[in-house]
C-alpha cells in the first residue's frame, strides 16, 4: 500500500508533540507562578485618599501604633482611627496644610475619610488582632517593616499557609509584650529561643483545627 | 454475626398519620435523602445559555482574578463613647406582647442590634425567652414597615401632620367625640401620659384591646400561680407552658418545681390536662384528656362538687376518658391541699374560672400556690364590653376622632363589630401603625410606629418589677412611640419619647444615678406594690359561648401570634411545636371529626356561622377533641409586607364576640379544593433504622421514655432499652481526655417543644430562610430541630418533644466519606464544618445518622433587603448556595470566650461561661453545655446520670449530645396504656 504520509511525517508529529508538551507544562508553571499566593497578593499598594506617611508618624516620630491603631489588643479589628484621633494633633501641627483638607473635612462634616484596604483575609476567615498582639506576635510578622513605608504595601501573603507556618511552629514570631509594637527590635540573643520561653510561661497553644479562624 | 435475642422494651413512637399507616408517600420520602426533586433547579438551562453564561465567566474572571477590587474602611470622624469596633455592646431594655412585659438584653454590634437574650435579672424573664422575643429584631429591620407618614392616603411627613393636629385641636373641645384604642397598658410612663390627656379631654374615653391574652374573667385581679410550688396541677383547656403567656415564668416554674428528677431526689410533679386542642402543655401532661371546649365548664364543675364531698365520690357527666378519671384526679388533688392547682385558660368564661378558683379555695391553694394580683392595667370592665361600646358610638357617628396606638384593630376586631366598616364612620382616625396594613388603609392619618429597639418605654412585669425600655438604634423610619403620639395629640407639643420616660422615673427612682443603674440592670427595684383581694370577681355576666354543631377555638399562633409577625420570616419558617406546619395555619381537626366530614389533609373546607364564613386548608392532628376545630389566629392579612402575602387565612373573620375563645354552632362544608401545606416533620427523614437480629417490626428507639416508678425500680431504663454487639471502631481512638471538651446534654423531661431554641439559632448563625415551597421539598435549614413523636393510641397519644442539634460525634460518619475534607474535627470534639472547602457532594448528610446536616441547594441570602441584612451576626459566615452546614455548637461564642480567657491569662473557661444560643433562649433549661472534661460542671454531671443515653449510640457514633430520657409520672390509678392498646392494632 502507498504511503499516504511521508516517513518524515512522523518526525514533525514527535516534535509537534514535544513542543505542545513544553508548551502546556510551561503554561501551567507560568500559571502557577502568576497564581501563587506570594505572587498575587503581596504587593498591592493602593494610593490613599489623604497622603498619609507611616514613615514619618511611627518611624520618625517614633509613634506608637496603639496610638491610632488603639483597640489592636481589645478586639478582633484593629481600629483604624476616627478623624477626631488625627485631630489630636493636626489642629496644632500643620493646622493649614493643604494635604490635610480631606482631614479637617471629614472633621467638620462628619463624613468619614475613604481609606483604601491594603490588608485582608477572606469573609470565611475570622482573625483577631487581640489574641495575637495579646499573645506577643508583633506586628511586623503579618505586615512588615510599617514604620518604613510612606505608602503602605502589603509584604506578606496572608494565606493559609502562612498562617499555618506560624501556628505550627509560633516561637519566632513571639515576643515580650512590650516589644510588640517596635517594629526595630533586635534581641541578643536567638528571638526564636525567647520566643520558646514566654509559650512555656505563658501556655501558648495556637489553634491548628478549622473552627479556630473558619465559623 | 452477633445475634441478639432481647426484645426492645419501652414505647413505639411515630411522628404522622402517614408513618401511623405507613403509606406509600411516607416510604418514598423515607427512602430518599433530600426527598423529591432534590436534582432539579429552579429555572431550567438551555444548553445554549449555559455555554453563553460560562464563556461570559470565564472572561470576566480572567480579567478581575488579576486585580483585587478596591475596599474602602470607613472610620467614624467623631470615636463614639465605650464603643470599640468588633466588640458587642449590650443593652437592657424590655419588650411588651399581649399585655406581658419580658425584660431582655440586646446585642449591638456598631450601633444595629442583632440578637436578643433574656434579662437574668427580670423577673419574667430569668434569663430565658420565647421564639417571638428572639425574633423581633428581624421585624425591626422589616423592609415592609411603615416607611413614612401618611395622611388622606398620600404620603406625607411629619410636618404636615403636625399641622393637622393643630387644625384638629381646635375642634376637640373636652374631648366628648375623642376615643383612645390602645393595646392592654402596661407602661407606667404611658399611663401617666394618658391621665394627662384624659384630663385635658375629660369627655373623652380610653379602651384597651388585644385579641390575645384577654380573659375577661378575673378583674380586677390577676390570677398568679406559683407552679413551683404544685405538686399536681389540673390545666383546664389551659396552655400555661404555651401561649397563654408571653412571658417564660410558668415554664421555669413548672419545670423547677417537679420536671428536673435528680437521682438523690427522683421525685416528680404531676400535670393533669384537659384540653380541646393538643398544646404542648398537653405534651407534657403525665394524663392528657381531650374534651370539647363547652364541655370543659360542667367538668370543672364535676371536679368541684368532688372535691368539695367527704368520699370524693364523683357522678360522672359523659362516658369520655377524663370523666372516668375524674374522681383519681380528685382524690390525688385532695391528698395534696395547699400544694396542688387547678388553672383554666383564657378561652373559657368567668364562671369556669370562678369554679376553678372555689376549687382552690376548697383545697386550701389559694395563699400557697395561687394568688391574685392587681394586673398592670387599670381598665376594670372587660375589654369586650368596652370595644362594643366604641364599635356602638362609632357607628352611630358619636366618635369624631379615634387616636389607635392598638395593633391593627381593623384586622382582629371581632367580626360582629364591624371594626374596619365602621372606622370609615370617624373623620379622624389617626393610627400608630407597624406596616401598611388594614387599619392603615382605613384611617385618615397612619403614623410610623416605632420598635421597641430603637424607642424609649417602660413596662411593669407582673410582679411590678418596672423596665425601661432602652433603644439601641435610632428610629429607622422616623417612627413614634404610642406615648408619643397621644401626648402629641393631646396637646404636648415637644415631648419626646425618652422625656416622658426621664420625667416620670427621675423622681420615682430618686435621682440621675439610680436611673443609670435602672437602665444598667434592666430592672427598678424594690417593685411595686401587687398585691389583690383574696377575694376575686370573676366576670360572670358575659354568658357561655354558644353550643351544638362543630365547635372552633381561636388559639394564638406560634408563629405569628396575633398577626404581628406575618412578615416575620424566621417564625413563620419555625414549624408550629405540634402541628409541625410552617407559612400557614389550618383548621385542626381530629381524625373522627375528618371521616365525619370526608375531608383529607389539605382539602379546603368552608366554616361558616351566621353568614360568616372563611375557607381554609384542613389538617388532621391526632389527639384533638372530636367535631372541634382549632384554628390559630392572625393569617390571613390582606395587606401585608412580602414575606407574609398569601400566608394561610383569616380566622378573625368567623371569631365574633359571643366566640371569642371558642364557639359552637358552626357549619362545615367542603369546597373541593386543595390547599398545599408545607410541614416539617410530617415527612422528616429521619429513619427509626432496623436493629440488625432483631423481628422485624422492632425498631431503635430515638426517644427513650419511661415512668417514675420505673425510673425508681431501675435507674438505668433508659441505656438498658438497646443491646447491641460489641462497638469497635475501625479507626483509632482519639484522646479526648485532655483539654476542654465541649459536649451538651438535654433533659427531654424539661424540655417543652417551644422553639425558642429554633428561632435563637436562627438568629445567632445567620441561618438562611428558605419559604414554603422549599420546606415542601424537605430543605429547610434549622440547625436544632424540634421533633415531636407521638405515642399510643392515635386519637389520644401522648407525644414526646425532642431537640435535635448535631451530636457532634466523636466518630463522626460524616467526616469519613468528604472527599474533600470540609468537614474534620478539633481537638476540643467538635465536628468542624468548613464552608470554603466544602464542594456540595452531599455525602456527609447521606452518612448523618441524625440528619442535622443542611445544604444550601440555593443562595437563600440573595434577595434579602438591604435593612434586613444589618440582622447579620457578623461573628458567623453568611453561607453560599452549594455548601454544607450544621450545629457548630455556636463555635464562635466558644472561640470568643477562649480568647478573652487567654487574655486574663486562664487557660480553661468557668462553668456557664460559654453557652450556645439555644441553651440561653431555653425557658425551661433542658438544654446544657459545657465542658465534659470538668467534672464540677453542670453537663458532666447530667452525663453520670443514669438517665443519660446517647441516641442512637449503638452506631458507634460516640455523640458529644445526649439525652436524659424523659419521664411520666402517671396516676397508678389510672390504667397506663398498654403496650397491647398501642399501635398499629
Amino acid at each position: 500500500m502507498a504511503l499516504i504520509f511521508p516517513k518524515s511525517t512522523d518526525k514533525y508529529v514527535k516534535i509537534g508533540a514535544a513542543v505542545l508538551g513544553l508548551l502546556a507544562a510551561g503554561g501551567g508553571a507560568l500559571a502557577m507562578l502568576v497564581g501563587y499566593p506570594k505572587v498575587i497578593m503581596t504587593g498591592y499598594q493602593p494610593v490613599q485618599p489623604v497622603p498619609y506617611s507611616h514613615k514619618l508618624h511611627a518611624g520618625d516620630l517614633g509613634m506608637d501604633c496603639y496610638y491610632c491603631h488603639y483597640t489592636v489588643d481589645k478586639s478582633s479589628h484593629a481600629a483604624v482611627p476616627p478623624t477626631e484621633v488625627c485631630m489630636n494633633c493636626h489642629t496644632r501641627v500643620k493646622a493649614n496644610s493643604p494635604r490635610l483638607e480631606k482631614v479637617r473635612g471629614s472633621y467638620e462634616t462628619g463624613k468619614p475619610i475613604e481609606w483604601v484596604r491594603v490588608h485582608r483575609v477572606p469573609d470565611y476567615v475570622f482573625f483577631n488582632h487581640q489574641s495575637h498582639v495579646k499573645a506577643g506576635v508583633s506586628c511586623i510578622s503579618c505586615h512588615g517593616r510599617v514604620d518604613q513605608m510612606i505608602e503602605v504595601k502589603q509584604v506578606e501573603p496572608l494565606n493559609m499557609g502562612m498562617c499555618l507556618d506560624c501556628h505550627r511552629n509560633p516561637a519566632p514570631h513571639i515576643r515580650p509584650a512590650d516589644q510588640v509594637t517596635n517594629l526595630a527590635w533586635k534581641p541578643d540573643r536567638d528571638p526564636a529561643e525567647i520566643g520558646r520561653e514566654i509559650i512555656q510561661a505563658r501556655g501558648i497553644n495556637p489553634p491548628e483545627y478549622c473552627s479556630g479562624c473558619h465559623r | 454475626m452477633i445475634q441478639i435475642t432481647k426484645k426492645l422494651t419501652g414505647k413505639k413512637y411515630w411522628r404522622s398519620l402517614d408513618q401511623y399507616y405507613q403509606t406509600t408517600e411516607f416510604q418514598d420520602w423515607l427512602n430518599k435523602e433530600f426527598p423529591t426533586q432534590a436534582q432539579e433547579m429552579i429555572d431550567e438551562p438551555s444548553r445554549r445559555n449555559v455555554l453563553k453564561l460560562m464563556a461570559a465567566s470565564f472572561a470576566l474572571g480572567g480579567l478581575t482574578a488579576c486585580r483585587r477590587p478596591v475596599e474602602h474602611i470607613l472610620p467614624y470622624s467623631r470615636g463614639v463613647e465605650n464603643l470599640i469596633h468588633g466588640k458587642p455592646l449590650f443593652y437592657n431594655t424590655v419588650m411588651s406582647l399581649g399585655g406581658s412585659a419580658t425584660g431582655l438584653t440586646a446585642r449591638t454590634y456598631e450601633g444595629r442590634p442583632t440578637k436578643i437574650e433574656g434579662n437574668p435579672d427580670h423577673p419574667a424573664s430569668l434569663g430565658a425567652t420565647r421564639g417571638y422575643h428572639q425574633a423581633s429584631v428581624l421585624s425591626l429591620y422589616d423592609p415592609g414597615r411603615m416607611p413614612n407618614v401618611r395622611g388622606d392616603g398620600k404620603d406625607s411627613d411629619w410636618n404636615g401632620f403636625t399641622s393637622y393636629v393643630q387644625t384638629l385641636s381646635g375642634s376637640l373641645g373636652n374631648g366628648a367625640g375623642l376615643r383612645f384604642l390602645s393595646e392592654p397598658m402596661n407602661s407606667p410612663s404611658f399611663t401617666a401620659v394618658k391621665k394627662h390627656a384624659l384630663t385635658r379631654f375629660p369627655a373623652a374615653k380610653w379602651v384597651e384591646y388585644s385579641p390575645i391574652h384577654t380573659t375577661a374573667t378575673a378583674q380586677p385581679v390577676a390570677p398568679r400561680i406559683a407552679f413551683d410550688k404544685a405538686a399536681v396541677v389540673v390545666a383546664l383547656d389551659s396552655d400555661f407552658l404555651g401561649l397563654d403567656d408571653t412571658t417564660v415564668v410558668a415554664v421555669k416554674e413548672f419545670v423547677r418545681g417537679g420536671r428536673k428528677v435528680t437521682d438523690e431526689n427522683p421525685l416528680m410533679n404531676r400535670l393533669y390536662a384537659v384540653e380541646p386542642q393538643f398544646s404542648v402543655t398537653g405534651a407534657a401532661a403525665d394524663h392528657r384528656f381531650r374534651m370539647k371546649s363547652s364541655e370543659i365548664a360542667g367538668f370543672a364543675g364535676a371536679l368541684l362538687s368532688a372535691v368539695q364531698s367527704q368520699e370524693l365520690k364523683v357522678v360522672g357527666q359523659g362516658n369520655s376518658s377524663a370523666d372516668k378519671a375524674l374522681s383519681a384526679i380528685a382524690k390525688d388533688l385532695a391528698a395534696n391541699r395547699g400544694k396542688s392547682v387547678v388553672v383554666a385558660g383564657p378561652r373559657q368564661s368567668g364562671a369556669v374560672h370562678q369554679i376553678v378558683h372555689q376549687i382552690n379555695q376548697a383545697l386550701g391553694n389559694v395563699g400557697p400556690v395561687v394568688t391574685y394580683l392587681k394586673p398592670a392595667s387599670d381598665q376594670t370592665r372587660p375589654q369586650l364590653d368596652a370595644l362594643k361600646e366604641l364599635a356602638g358610638e362609632m357607628a352611630n357617628g358619636q366618635v369624631n376622632t379615634l387616636v389607635i396606638t392598638a395593633w391593627n384593630p381593623a384586622f382582629n376586631a371581632p367580626a360582629d363589630l364591624e371594626f374596619e366598616a365602621n372606622l370609615k364612620k370617624v373623620a379622624n382616625v389617626i393610627y400608630l401603625a407597624q406596616d401598611l396594613d388594614e387599619t392603615a388603609m382605613a384611617s385618615k392619618w397612619a403614623i410610623p410606629a416605632a420598635h421597641y429597639l430603637e424607642s424609649w418605654g417602660d413596662a411593669v412585669a407582673f410582679d411590678g418589677t418596672a423596665s425601661i425600655q432602652q433603644p439601641t438604634i435610632q428610629p429607622l423610619h422616623g417612627g413614634k412611640t404610642a406615648a408619643e403620639l397621644v401626648a402629641f395629640v393631646s396637646g404636648y407639643k415637644d415631648l419626646k419619647a425618652y422625656d416622658i420616660v426621664r420625667n416620670h422615673w427621675l423622681p420615682v427612682v430618686g435621682g440621675e444615678k439610680a436611673w443609670k443603674k435602672a437602665l444598667h440592670d434592666g430592672v427598678i427595684r424594690p417593685a411595686a406594690a401587687v398585691a389583690g383581694s383574696a377575694a376575686p370577681v370573676f366576670d360572670t355576666a358575659t354568658p357561655a359561648p354558644p353550643t351544638g354543631g362543630y365547635e372552633v377555638i381561636f388559639v394564638p399562633s406560634w408563629s405569628v401570634f396575633d398577626g404581628r409577625f406575618v412578615n416575620n420570616a424566621w417564625l413563620q419558617e419555625t414549624p408550629d411545636p405540634m402541628t409541625k406546619l410552617t407559612w400557614d395555619n389550618a383548621a385542626l381537626v381530629s381524625q373522627a371529626t375528618a371521616r365525619k366530614l370526608a375531608v383529607a389533609m389539605g382539602d379546603v373546607i368552608a366554616i361558616e356561622r351566621n353568614g360568616r364564613k372563611v375557607e381554609g386548608a384542613v389538617m388532621i392532628q391526632p389527639g384533638l377533641a372530636d367535631d372541634t376545630i382549632v384554628i390559630p389566629v392572625g393569617y390571613g392579612r390582606t395587606k401585608v409586607g412580602q414575606v407574609g402575602e398569601g400566608a394561610g387565612f383569616n380566622a378573625y373573620k368567623i371569631r365574633t364576640s359571643d366566640t371569642f375563645g371558642y364557639g359552637g354552632g358552626f357549619n362545615v362544608s367542603k369546597t373541593g379544593r386543595v390547599y398545599p401545606l408545607a410541614r416539617t416533620q410530617e415527612f422528616e427523614y429521619q429513619e427509626e433504622p432496623k436493629l440488625v437480629g432483631f423481628q422485624e417490626d422492632v425498631v431503635r428507639p430515638i426517644v427513650r421514655e419511661g415512668t417514675i416508678e420505673e425510673f425508681k425500680k431501675n435507674p438505668h431504663f433508659a441505656t438498658e432499652m438497646v443491646e447491641h454487639p460489641p462497638l469497635k471502631s475501625l479507626y483509632g481512638d482519639y484522646d479526648y481526655s485532655k483539654g476542654q471538651q465541649w459536649a451538651m446534654a438535654i433533659d427531654l423531661n424539661a424540655c417543652v417543644g417551644c422553639n425558642a431554641c429554633m428561632v435563637a439559632c436562627v438568629a445567632e448563625n445567620n441561618i438562611g430562610v428558605v419559604g414554603k415551597e422549599q420546606v415542601a421539598r424537605g430543605r429547610e435549614m434549622h440547625w436544632i430541630r424540634m421533633d415531636r413523636y407521638y405515642t399510643g393510641p392515635v386519637d389520644e397519644p401522648q407525644v414526646v418533644t425532642a431537640p435535635i442539634p448535631c451530636m457532634q460525634c466523636e466518630t463522626a460518619p460524616c467526616e469519613n466519606v468528604c472527599p474533600v475534607a470540609a468537614t474534620v474535627h478539633s481537638p476540643e470534639g467538635l465536628n468542624d464544618m468548613v464552608y470554603n472547602r466544602c464542594v456540595g457532594t452531599r455525602y456527609c448528610s447521606n452518612n448523618c445518622p441524625y440528619k442535622v446536616r443542611r445544604f444550601n441547594f440555593l443562595n437563600w441570602h440573595i434577595n434579602e433587603a438591604e435593612v434586613t441584612k444589618m440582622v447579620y451576626n457578623p461573628e458567623v459566615t453568611v453561607r453560599m448556595r452549594g455548601v454544607m452546614e450544621k450545629c457548630t455548637y455556636c463555635v464562635q461564642r466558644i472561640q470568643n470566650a477562649k480568647i478573652d480567657a487567654k487574655v486574663e491569662g486562664r487557660r480553661w473557661l468557668k462553668d456557664g461561661e460559654v453557652t450556645p444560643a439555644c441553651a440561653q433562649a431555653c425557658p425551661s433549661d433542658a438544654i446544657v453545655f459545657g465542658n465534659v472534661n470538668d467534672l464540677e460542671s453542670r453537663v458532666a454531671k447530667m452525663k453520670v446520670s443514669p438517665r443519660n443515653y446517647g441516641m442512637l449510640a449503638e452506631l458507634n457514633t460516640k455523640p458529644r449530645t445526649t439525652y436524659l430520657a424523659k419521664l411520666r409520672n402517671p396516676n397508678p390509678e389510672l390504667q397506663p396504656v398498654t403496650a397491647a392498646e398501642e399501635h398499629h392494632g
